[in-house]
């Protein structure tokens, strides 16, 4: 009686064991097939959104019957490179690119330091006002340039900036997100930290510099990144400000490529694909930076 | 006044104050004027481009909407003519209702779809990061450019749309007809926009409490029980974020309309900043009904910027 | 400028120190004169304005009326680092970009000291904390009780007049908070600097100060050493917040008739000579510590009868957590090897010199005017 319930009983615990091995195993291969499926939903998605960018790529190694023949080769072997060749030495191409580079490296060189200056006063400095001032700074946040473009023109054009570099980068300081984003960074400081400064002797621009600046470099960056892309792919503006072909940015360029000239798809094909050879360039060695982009929206609540 | 002070002399016993109320007074002044004038050399730099760039031009719209003629000049003073006038002016009431639409089909679409990528994105185990930058790339292309690639996919002879199409046997469509047009430009900002909003969730999601899921899966919750009850609700705030500022960018859109299909056939993608650069650079005599319109823009931005800090406000105000 | 001096005998004093925060009063017409040397321990609930009157003197905020002397220098107008003052945060405030030598030599280098007196005084500094080890650690790879050395390491290597301490413990787990309590104890002995130290626990207070500053919603309301302020509590805020568990206070009156002044609340009792005699009749609220109960045997009919309703065993002692006439709490501290246990009937007598007396407004009456 004694051993028959206790063979029951080891019975029962080898079952459960069993059991249990049986539901590890199971939920191991529910967890591999539910990866999978992540896997099959996201490669579908990313072949979505990233085929475009292929196709252009092809179409800009092809001439121009192949470009319009039916079913398309889908490698492009051999490649052809006139339309490069046409892009760099027939259009003004590689002065866009420059006048790009040139104006969204000033603007984001001006702008990273005049708004962590102005976020270190939002969030250090007890002055009368500073709440107004952010508050407005808050509601304004999201108006957009392509909504001003009548006063901004007459306003640059009586400063008598027009076609002028200055007609590019001074209006994009405006924007004060960066401002808005550097106060919440600072903020995010250890507390106390420039109140140890300052009893250490430090002037206020001596904290900013030596204490606050190094320390939120993470988010200089960040901020650099964010205004670099918005200028890089800003339109708008750059369109109506110059006139002067020696001042057209990449965007204005490349749209001037489309409006005139006729339908040269070789040539389109190939600046599509210039163009984003800088942006994806720093994409790939920023990457982090880049997808802190988006953060920087949530970090804004 | 030393006298009070050796009066008191007597086992840690202070004195009393020694400066008169105005000589405190002055100093004390002097004091703030220096913290003031620091503030401001820090904030002096930016606010100055803020003002000048920004606060000035908005409040500038509003002067130039009483006005009529030309922005090179020769304008007169017409009251609220421009905003009386402007639903009959040509052009105006199409940009509005075509920027409208182009907002509320790619809106949804944008966030449903982020929504989703996000939701698969954030629990994937392994190569996260490879989708991360494959997902997010459309979000760095100009819209000029964007539109140029959509050139390639929306051509009816070789464009991918149709052959595609072709290969399974199907008509060649036209993308850019006048009835498609707006609809095609939505689906180029869902592709370029979509990378954005995915990511964005993704963070919400990973910063989600994820003890809540444990006790949840114990409770027995399905995962789409455990979708509608605990990641809806919990990324609520972040949802409401997200539908106002990607409202408010849809109500922007120019660039790519210009590219794509020059704002046709017709108006049928005429947005409203389009139809602002028309009246300034197009005509001369219109410069009052681009700021009227733009006026009416930056009203709505404005209004769903307030409502958006009003609804998040709790948080903000802690700092 | 006009030049204002204050008492040099002094190293802080306080005059008048008045502190707003738009409307809202923190701190109320604070008077205080702290002499060289002193280890003052300013104490008190949070919000009670203690934090604020320290960054006041340090001269990180402005006050909104009244006068700070430092060394006999009117201060209200001078930059923080023009104080003399050395300050300790409650989250250290290292510089995590810098090692724990470039923290220790900052101050230093900043006020223009030589290259090789920096590094003379702060391996100085290390030694005496026992640093040397981590001078080229930055703070993130070091332990909290470390970074808590590196904070008074910087203080110290100024050798300011005064330290200025901000809940520094607070942050630490409760062993190293108790070690670092002698340490600084210790520290204080050695360096002989003036310190104010500003916390919430009382423990540290009472161990380490030479006085204690007891504030409450930006009034102080005593000043006394740690066992003035324990026995004789200048209100009954001041009873209440100090000693765990707090003083036992019963509201009654005070009422004369031929027999002599008796207390008349929950219970009744003679209370000749603990108040002078211009002592007016009225409402007042007796008090008496834990221990100062005598705890009889039930059968003792010369006390008040009293039911226990809790015990708390806390190592040498138990607390009685008992009622007295089946409606007044009252908390009293016997020997742990007491058999005394819940629901015991027990009988207590509170001996007349252990009682304090509050007056209607809750402030101590003396014993002689």
């Amino acid at each position: 009686m004694g051993r028959t319930l206790e063979r029951t009983a080891r019975t029962i615990s080898t079952e459960t064991r069993r059991i249990a091995a049986d539901h590890a195993r199971a939920r191991l291969r529910r967890r591999r097939r539910a990866e999978l499926g992540r896997h099959l939903v996201l490669a579908l998605v990313t072949f979505i959104l990233v085929a475009p960018f292929y196709y252009v790529f092809l179409a800009s190694l092809k001439n121009s019957t192949e470009i319009f023949s039916y079913p398309p080769k889908l490698l492009p072997i051999p490649p052809y490179f006139g339309n490069y060749r046409a892009l760099l030495w027939d259009t003004g191409f590689l002065r866009w690119m420059f006048n790009t580079l040139f104006v969204a490296g000033s603007v984001t060189t001006l702008k990273v330091f005049l708004d962590s200056m102005a976020g270190y006063a939002l969030a250090k400095i007890d002055m009368t006002g500073k709440r107004a001032i952010f508050l407005l700074m808050l509601i304004l946040l999201m108006v957009p340039i392509g909504a001003l473009i009548v006063p901004l023109w007459s306003l640059v054009s009586a400063l008598g900036l027009t076609n002028t570099y200055l007609a590019l980068i001074l209006p994009p300081l405006a924007n004060p997100l960066g401002a808005i984003l550097m106060r919440q960074f600072i903020l995010g400081l250890p507390r106390d930290l420039d109140n140890a400064a300052r009893l250490d002797g430090l002037s206020e621009f001596a904290i900013y510099w030596r204490i606050v600046l190094p320390l939120i470099k993470p988010g200089l960056v960040v901020l650099a990144v964010i205004i670099f892309t918005d200028q890089f792919m800003s339109f708008i503006w750059p369109l109506i400000a110059t006139s002067s072909d020696d001042l057209q940015v990449l965007t204005v360029g490349v749209a001037a490529l489309r409006a005139h000239g006729g339908a040269n798809y070789g040539l389109w094909s190939a600046s599509a694909v210039m163009s984003l050879v800088p942006i994806g360039v720093f994409f790939f060695v920023l990457q982090r930076q880049f997808l802190a982009r988006s953060l920087a929206g949530a970090l804004k609540q | 006044m030393n006298e009070a002070a050796g009066m008191n002399l007597s086992a840690g016993q202070p004195g009393r104050m020694r400066l008169s109320r105005a000589e405190h007074r002055r100093l004390h002044r002097k004091a703030r004027i220096r913290r003031e004038l620091t503030g401001w050399m820090f904030l002096g730099p930016m606010f100055a481009c803020f003002v000048v760039f920004l606060v000035i031009p908005v409040a500038g719209t509003v002067w130039w909407s009483t006005r009529s003629g030309s922005i090179f000049g020769g304008t007169k003073f017409v009251g609220l003519r421009n905003f009386i006038e402007l639903p009959g002016t040509v052009g105006a009431w199409p940009a509005i209702e075509n920027t409208l639409v182009f907002a509320l089909l790619s809106v949804p679409l944008i966030l449903i779809g982020a929504l989703g990528i996000a939701l698969v994105l954030a629990r994937v185990e392994h190569g996260a990061s490879v989708y991360r930058f494959l997902v997010y790339f459309p979000v760095l292309v100009p819209g000029v450019v964007a539109a140029l690639i959509w050139l390639f996919l929306t051509n009816i002879d070789f464009g991918l749309f149709n052959d595609v199409i072709r290969f399974f046997g199907g008509m060649p469509v036209t993308w850019l007809g006048a009835d498609s047009a707006l609809t095609v430009l939505a689906i180029l900002d869902v592709w370029r926009n979509v990378g954005y909003w995915a990511m964005f969730f993704v963070a919400a999601i990973i910063g989600l409490p994820q003890e809540l899921y444990q006790a949840a899966e114990l409770d027995g919750a399905s995962v789409l029980a455990r979708f509608r009850y605990l990641t809806l609700p919990l990324l609520r705030r972040i949802v409401f974020f997200a539908v106002i500022v990607s409202t408010i960018w849809g109500l922007q859109v120019f660039d790519t309309a210009l590219v794509l299909t020059n704002g046709g056939p017709g108006t049928a993608t005429t947005t409203v900043i389009y139809r602002v650069w028309l009246y300034v650079f197009g005509s001369n005599n219109k410069v009052g009904f681009a700021s009227a319109i733009s006026l009416v823009l930056i009203v709505a931005i404005l209004a769903l910027t307030l409502v958006q800090m009003w609804l998040l406000r709790d948080r903000r105000g802690r700092d | 400028m006009t030049a204002a001096s204050g008492n040099p005998a002094y190293a802080i004093e306080l005059v008048d120190v008045t502190k707003h925060y738009g409307k809202t009063p923190v701190l109320s017409g604070v008077n205080l004169a702290i002499e060289p040397g002193e280890f003052i321990a300013l104490l008190g609930p949070s919000g009670c304005g203690k934090s604020t009157l320290l960054k006041l003197i340090a001269g990180l905020e402005e006050l909104t009326d009244g006068e700070i002397y430092v060394g006999g220098r009117l201060a209200n107008y001078l930059r923080p680092s023009a104080r003399d003052v050395a300050m300790v945060f409650q989250n250290y405030a290292l510089y995590p970009h810098m090692t724990v030598r470039e923290n220790l030599g900052f101050p230093l280098k900043m006020s223009g000291v030589s290259r090789d007196e920096v590094r003379g005084k702060v391996e100085a500094a290390a030694t005496l904390l026992q640093l040397n080890a981590q001078l080229e650690s930055y703070p993130d790879e070091l332990s909290g009780g470390q970074r808590q050395r590196v904070a008074l390491g910087r203080a110290i290597v100024r050798e300011p007049l005064a330290f200025l301490m901000d809940e520094p413990l607070s942050n630490l787990d409760a062993l190293l908070r108790v070690e670092m309590r002698t340490e600084l104890v210790r520290l204080h002995k050695r360096v002989g600097r003036t310190t104010i130290y500003v916390t919430h626990d009382q423990v540290e207070a009472m161990t380490m100060a030479n006085r204690i500053v007891l504030m409450h919603r930006g009034v102080i309301q005593q000043v006394g050493s740690p066992g003035e302020v324990y026995s004789t509590p200048a209100n009954t805020f001041v009873a209440t917040f100090v000693g765990s568990p707090p003083m036992n206070l019963f509201k009654g009156r005070i009422e004369s008739s031929a027999g002599g002044r008796m207390f008349r609340g929950p219970f009744d009792l003679p209370v000749e000579g603990l108040a002078p005699p211009a002592f007016a009749d009225g409402p007042v609220a007796l008090g008496i510590r834990p221990e100062h109960i005598h705890v009889l045997d039930p059968g003792d009919a010369t006390g008040l009868a009293a039911v226990v309703d809790l015990v708390e065993r806390v190592g040498p002692d138990s607390y009685l957590w008992a009622l007295a006439n089946d409606a007044t709490s009252l908390t009293a501290r016997v020997d742990a090897a007491s058999a005394i246990r819940e629901g015991d009937r027990i009988c207590i007598r509170f001996p007349l010199q252990h009682l304090r007396l509050f007056d209607a407004a809750g402030t101590r009456v003396a014993k002689e005017a």
